[in-house]
């Protein structure tokens, strides 16, 4: 039986071949279509949920004023507040690989909230001492070829003043993603911009995480009767609101794979049908030497099944290696900055898919086969 | 030379299976197109913004007005410029306005940032094409605003519906359309809105009626070489075209390497299919052969009903990427991270594209296969049962 399979396979190599290689382009592309999704979504899934933002509530391009820090580090379970301002500007050219996200930040508080940050003690202390250094994530300063103790410029246009820094300390993190930022001191641009003392966002760590809807309400709360009210969320909630932001694009893209999934069922469908109308006789002959219905369609399914799999393996092998390759280019395209990794959901999706596609493309014709009568298929020669 | 006729009751013969080609073929088509429509979209709603004989003046380094801020001197300043058009009883052709962002929710229930911009009367006399589609103008000192029609169909905001807009609550008074991107925005009146976010006093940017572009490039250069003023003039479709590229470029981009890969796809099915052709037919083709016909002849035959193929799975394709033209959506402006509302639009430009990959699809699907079926001896073929 397998062995028919195999034989049923091999005797038209190039048809096999093709239809197995138009299965794994559409699996290729379904699945770098869920990876790119995936790299779109700004929700962090690995965050922690014992922090939390403070912003204010009209939007990001207002700020708070510099008091509520103070004032926020008073509500129960909250163990610590750091100050975070995305700074934005511009380094070297508009370029989408000259653009990460640059904050400035608090040294003296910055890692009792963001704890999850590897440096070099030595580093930090040098960053955390000079007003002008900056700290970069590795693969960051890998990509443009920086070292401790370089200078740069990054001209300013949401502060109308230009920055110029020097590489004082090298972070790591677990995710890749985000060793592609640089921060830098907050003091720096308050002095420059003659101390208006204003922060952007108020990050709080909590001691437990199941105290945040409480301290969320306490934050909105505290804030309800003054000039700047503000807005608290987790921090996942706070990052899953940029992708809110990117509205319907997510819609668009499942859109896009389910064409791709009706062509390719239709290409592996049309081309099971060839292959087991090819067969009329074939099957007729096997069914009077005594193979049974059953066999026939098994004999028929299975070898979709198998032109399913192994397309599928082939689509996705191609996948993981292009991801490899592509990384630059789809940076460059602005879809999102890193993390672009085939994760189980993608995987698995894309599998049984493929291996979906292959069981119904064969589905019909098998039953076609099975119920032919023996006459008719022998008639047919 | 095998008449055409032939070629395509050769199609009409195996029904199935060239319409199961032409199926898949035409659902690459389809993808393709729906990018691009969704590219061609987005484009169209910045590019219907841009005047070029208005320039637009914001403090030097910004990319976008949200992030300029200038003082109410430097604005009065460039109202005075040589070059600013006046109307008919005198007043100058400009527009202070400032630009602020506030979190709303979509209709359905997600978040996204909407430009408010306030404005002065001057506003309406230099964008002509601004047209109230339901309600009117709001009316300054009386906490009334007025939304871009697209954009209140995503908020859900109806005439007669309040909001809270920095402190304050504003009144929606009217519905807008005609302004292009400016259909994304909320409007109300410049001292209204800047009282309550705060920004009484400030100006993101300033407009210029110029009286032709021509005009503009020299009112430009004015306004650059005056020492009192550190800003950066534009003209309007300088401006709206790095917001255009920005956003859109990654569709573009997206759909071309879709469209490459799923060509590719489609090459295997298309090459599928026409071999099969090819095979099934051997016998006919023996006859062709044995009747006098060339390989040549044999060749351009199948070949022919490749690209046919293709052709036809094109306009399938296109016919049914047709109905995208009635979709609204709306995405985040990668420049300004604000809401921007557009219309997909299937362009004739992106029409043709897809019709064009669909025969290349044809064609090098066809190609192989074709070649094959002139290479094989008449004897083979007619003895082939």
């Amino acid at each position: 039986m397998i062995k028919l399979i195999r034989r049923n396979l091999l005797r038209n190599k190039r048809r096999t071949f093709l239809t197995m290689a138009s299965l794994a382009m559409a699996l290729f592309i379904l699945s770098l279509l869920g990876v790119v999704n995936d790299a779109m979504n700004f929700a962090d899934e690995s965050a922690i949920p014992d922090r939390l933002v403070v912003r204010n509530a009209i939007s990001l391009t207002f700020p708070l004023p510099e008091a509520y820090e103070q004032r926020l580090r008073t509500i129960d379970n909250v163990v610590a507040v750091t100050p975070q301002n995305w700074f934005q500007g511009v380094y070297k050219d508009q370029r989408p690989e000259n653009f990460f996200p640059r904050f400035t930040v608090e040294p003296e508080t910055f890692r009792s909230v963001f704890y999850d940050y590897t440096w070099n003690e030595e580093e930090w202390e040098t960053f955390a001492a000079q007003r002008t250094a900056f700290a970069a994530g590795r693969e960051l300063t890998e990509i443009q070829g920086w070292s401790i103790g370089d200078m740069i410029t990054i001209k300013g246009d949401i502060f109308p003043i230009d920055v110029e820094l020097q590489l004082r300390a090298i972070f790591d993190f677990d995710e890749p993603g985000q060793e592609r930022q640089i921060f830098f001191h907050r003091r720096y641009v308050e002095e420059a911009m003659g101390n208006p003392g204003q922060n952007g966002t108020y990050w709080l760590l909590l001691d437990e995480p199941e105290a945040a809807p409480a301290v969320i309400a306490a934050a909105e709360a505290m804030f309800e009767n003054s000039d700047n009210q503000v807005r608290a969320e987790t921090a996942e909630a706070f990052a899953a609101s940029f992708t809110e932001m990117l509205g319907n694009i997510q819609f668009f893209f499942s859109m896009i794979g389910l064409a791709i999934v009706i062509s390719i069922f239709l290409i592996t469908a049309n081309t099971m049908a060839m292959a087991a109308r090819e067969r009329t006789t074939e099957v007729s002959v096997l069914r009077t030497l005594g193979f049974r219905r059953n066999q026939v369609l098994g004999m028929v399914i299975g070898e979709s099944l198998a032109v399913g799999v192994l397309g599928s393996a082939l689509g996705l092998g191609f996948t993981a290696v292009a991801i490899q390759g592509a990384t630059p280019f789809l940076e460059q395209m602005g879809f999102g900055f890193g993390g672009f990794a085939l994760d189980s959901q993608v995987l698995v999706t894309a599998v049984v898919i493929g291996i979906a596609v292959g069981l119904l493309s064969g589905v019909f014709p098998a039953v076609a086969a099975a119920r032919l009568k023996i006459v008719d298929g022998l008639r047919r020669l | 030379m095998i008449p055409i006729k032939y070629t395509y009751r050769n199609l009409f013969e195996r029904r199935g299976v060239a319409f199961m080609t032409l199926a898949s073929i035409g659902f690459v088509v389809l993808v393709y197109i729906g990018v691009l429509a969704l590219a061609g979209g987005l484009r169209a709603a910045f590019d219907d913004t841009g005047d070029p004989s208005v320039v637009i003046v914001m403090r030097d380094g910004t990319r976008a007005e949200m992030e300029s801020s200038y003082a109410q001197e430097s604005h009065r300043l460039l109202t005075t410029m040589p070059g600013v058009e006046r109307t008919a009883d005198g007043a100058v052709m400009a527009s202070g306005e400032t630009v602020t962002i506030q979190i709303f929710n979509r209709v359905d229930g997600t978040e996204t940032n909407v430009m408010v911009r306030g404005v002065e009367p001057g506003a309406f006399g230099i964008r002509p094409g601004f047209e109230i589609t339901e309600g009117r103008v709001f009316e300054p000192g009386r906490g009334e605003i007025i939304v871009g029609r697209s954009l209140a169909g995503r908020l859900g905001l109806r005439v007669g519906d309040e909001r809270e807009l920095g402190r304050n609550t504003f009144r929606v008074v009217g519905l807008f359309t005609g302004v292009g991107a400016h259909g994304s925005e909320i409007w109300g009146d410049y001292r209204d809105l800047g009282d309550s976010f705060r920004r009484s006093g400030y100006y993101s940017s300033t407009r210029l009626q110029a009286a032709s572009p021509a005009a503009a490039r020299d009112l430009i250069e004015t306004v650059q070489a005056d020492q009192r003023l550190q800003v950066q003039a534009l003209t309007e479709p300088e401006y709206y075209e790095l917001q255009s590229e920005t956003s859109s470029g990654q569709f573009i981009i997206l759909g071309n390497v879709l469209a490459v890969l799923m060509a590719i796809g489609a090459c295997f099915a298309a090459a599928n299919t026409m071999y099969a052709q090819v095979a099934a037919r051997a016998r006919e083709i023996g006859t062709l052969r044995a009747l006098g016909f060339k390989r040549r002849s044999i060749m351009a035959s199948f070949f022919l009903e490749a690209v046919l193929l293709g052709v036809v799975a094109g306009g399938f394709g296109a016919l049914l990427s047709l109905p995208l033209n009635a979709i609204q959506t709306g995405t985040m402006n990668q420049v300004t991270f604000s809401e921007i509302t557009f219309q997909l639009r299937t362009t004739p430009f992106a029409l043709f594209s897809g019709i064009f990959l669909a025969t290349v699809t044809g064609v090098l699907g066809g190609l192989l296969p074709a070649f094959g079926a002139s290479r094989q001896k008449i004897t083979d073929l007619l003895r082939e049962a």
